[in-house]
Parts: structure tokens; sequence; C-alpha cells
């Protein structure tokens, strides 16, 4: 699968994720939406930041080509 | 969790929610409402009893041989009927061993049973909510809100009043359903192929019980490409729907308290 794929089919379900847990958070509708941006922009960089450091230990540690 | 004075109560609600949950209706009879309690015993037992035959007793041989132990079966929705599916282990296990043809009508059985399970987690959650009080509001009672969100996405937020979360519920876990559906090309709507992701797409209540009886015996006969994804999808948009649930039934529970605080101090004032 191409890394666009892959990157596009996380994004989208990042935004779900994100939006049932702002819901969740906030019982007003008004603040649970405002804080979405926010929140999409912590969940994406924090996975992105998971996935860099899987990547170097790969690199690192597990890596057999 | 909404407080309430002793003085106001049935009984302990984690008592009456551990009873229930190990046999339906316990909780309710616990509690000295013996009509519901019975009412409830014998429907959900009955349904698993019913899903149990149906299936030959062998849900649970859908289990990869070794992921087959007591424990695996807890992170099924026919956990949320403890006792039934004890029995249920303790009577059929996982099967003989040996390769042979499943009974005609075990889809609607593992259907039946965990219905059974998902049900009665909802009757744990009215002997809770009885614990804790004696009197009826006028408010919507939780567990109906909390039954609505399990049924259908979004409708149990629809029913409170809160109707633009409740579409946009429904769209995002329906959409992400849907899309999840289509990449795995319905090889999702199968317990026997995916044990575990489909626990999880279940939890969507109907639209996920609606799909698998109508489009649930897919055939493979070439690679899925997307199979993964869709399966993450799909699977998601169950569990995502428990956050639905815990939304829809705080705000529920506060509701139907505080309504039953101003009628109480009404009466009084009166």
């Amino acid at each position: 699968m191409k890394l666009a794929e892959h990157l596009g089919f996380f994004l989208l379900l990042a935004l779900v994720i994100v939006t049932l847990s702002a819901f969740y958070s906030e019982p007003e509708d008004g603040p649970a939406l405002r804080s979405l941006p926010r929140r999409y922009g912590v969940f994406v960089g924090a996975c992105a930041l998971v996935a860099a450091v899987m990547l170097v230990l790969a690199q690192l540690f597990v890596d057999v080509s | 969790m909404v407080e309430t004075r002793p003085h106001e109560r049935r009984g302990d609600p984690n008592v009456a929610v551990l009873l229930s949950w190990f046999l339906p209706g316990a909780g309710h009879l616990y509690l000295g409402m013996f009509v519901p309690g019975l009412l409830l015993f014998l429907g959900l037992e009955g349904l698993y009893a019913l899903g149990w035959w149906l299936a030959d007793g062998r849900t649970f041989e859908y289990l990869d041989p070794e992921l087959q132990s007591p424990f695996a079966t807890l992170l099924t929705p026919e956990a949320g009927n403890l006792g039934a599916m004890l029995a249920h282990l303790k009577l059929s296990g996982f099967g003989v061993g040996e390769p042979l043809p499943f009974a005609p009508h075990a889809v609607l059985g593992y259907l039946c049973s965990a219905l059974s399970g998902s049900l009665n987690l909802l009757a744990c959650a009215h002997a809770h909510v009885a614990a804790r009080t004696r009197r009826r509001t006028g408010a919507l009672h939780p567990v109906l809100a909390l039954l609505a969100a399990w049924a259908v996405p979004g409708l149990g937020h629809w029913l409170q009043g809160r109707r633009l979360r409740g579409v946009i519920v429904a769209v995002l876990l329906l959409g992400l359903f849907v899309a999840g559906t289509l990449l795995a090309e319905g090889t999702n709507l199968s317990r026997e192929r995916h044990f575990y992701y489909w626990s999880g797409q279940f939890l969507l209540g109907l639209p996920s019980l609606g799909a698998e009886l109508l489009w649930g015996d897919v055939r493979m006969t070439t690679e899925v490409p997307h199979v993964d994804v869709g399966l993450l999808y799909a699977s998601m948009a169950g569990l995502l729907n428990v956050l639905a649930w815990l939304d829809v039934f705080g705000v529920a529970e506060r509701r139907y308290f505080e309504a039953g605080v101003v009628e109480s101090s009404g009466t009084v004032g009166a």
C-alpha cells in the first residue's frame, strides 16, 4: 500500500477518534467543536512522534535487511 | 456518578450490578423488584440458551486454537452475561478439536448469545440506577437513553435533545463502519473469520447486527487488498460507540436525578 493511502486512512480514523473523545470530554457542543483543531493537531503530532521513535528503533535494532 | 441519600436507596448499587452481571435479574431481586427481576432472568437467560442451542454450543470454537482459554472469552459480548458464559464454557468448552460442520443456524445462534450479553449490561445499568433511587422522574430514564445509544449511534443524543451531536456521532460512526465494510469487501461481517474484530464491531449495535444478517455470508474468492484497514475501521466504529454511550448515560443520569430532586422539593413545598 502506498504511503499516501496509509496517511489518508490514518487521518480519517484520527478525525473520528478525536471528535468522539472531544464529545466525551466536553458536555457542551460549542467548546467540544472549538477544541477539535487543537485536539486533532496534538493527536496527529503525538502519533507522528511515536511512529518516528518506532522507525528509529527499527533502523537501529531490528532492521535485518 | 450522582450520589443519593441513604434513605432514598433500595440497596447497594455495586452489589446490585455484580449480582446482575453474574445472573440476569438477580440484582433486581436483591433490590426487591421481583417482577422485573424474573422477566430479565427469563428473557436474557432464555436468549442465551436459544443462542447456545442454535449454535450447538460451538460459538467459542471460532477462536484460534492458541487463543482458546477462559480469559479470551472475557473479550466477547457474551461476557456481559457472565454466569451464562461460564455455564457455556463448562458445558461446551471449545469443541472436540476436530473439524466438523457448523450448525445451519450458527450465525443466528451466536448473535442471540452476544445480544444477551449486551442487553444484560443494560440490565446492570438499570439495577445501578434503581438501587440509588426509589423515585421515578419525568426525565428520560438513563437506561432508555443508553438503549437508544446502543441500538443506533447518535439516537441517544437525539432523544436527549442534543441533536447536532447526535447527527455528528451518527455520521462519523456509521460512516466509519460503512467505509470499513466496503474496504473489507464485507469479510468483516463474520465472527468466524475475525473473532475479536467482530467483538468490537458488535458494539455498534443494530447497524452491525443488521448488516451481518443481510450480507454476512460473503465468500472470499480473491485477495482483499484493504482488509486490514477495513477491519480496523469497523471495529473502531463499535469501540468508539462506547464513548458515545458513556456521554449519553452521564448526561441522562444527571438530568434524571436532578429532575427527581426538583420534583421532590416541589412536593415538600406544596
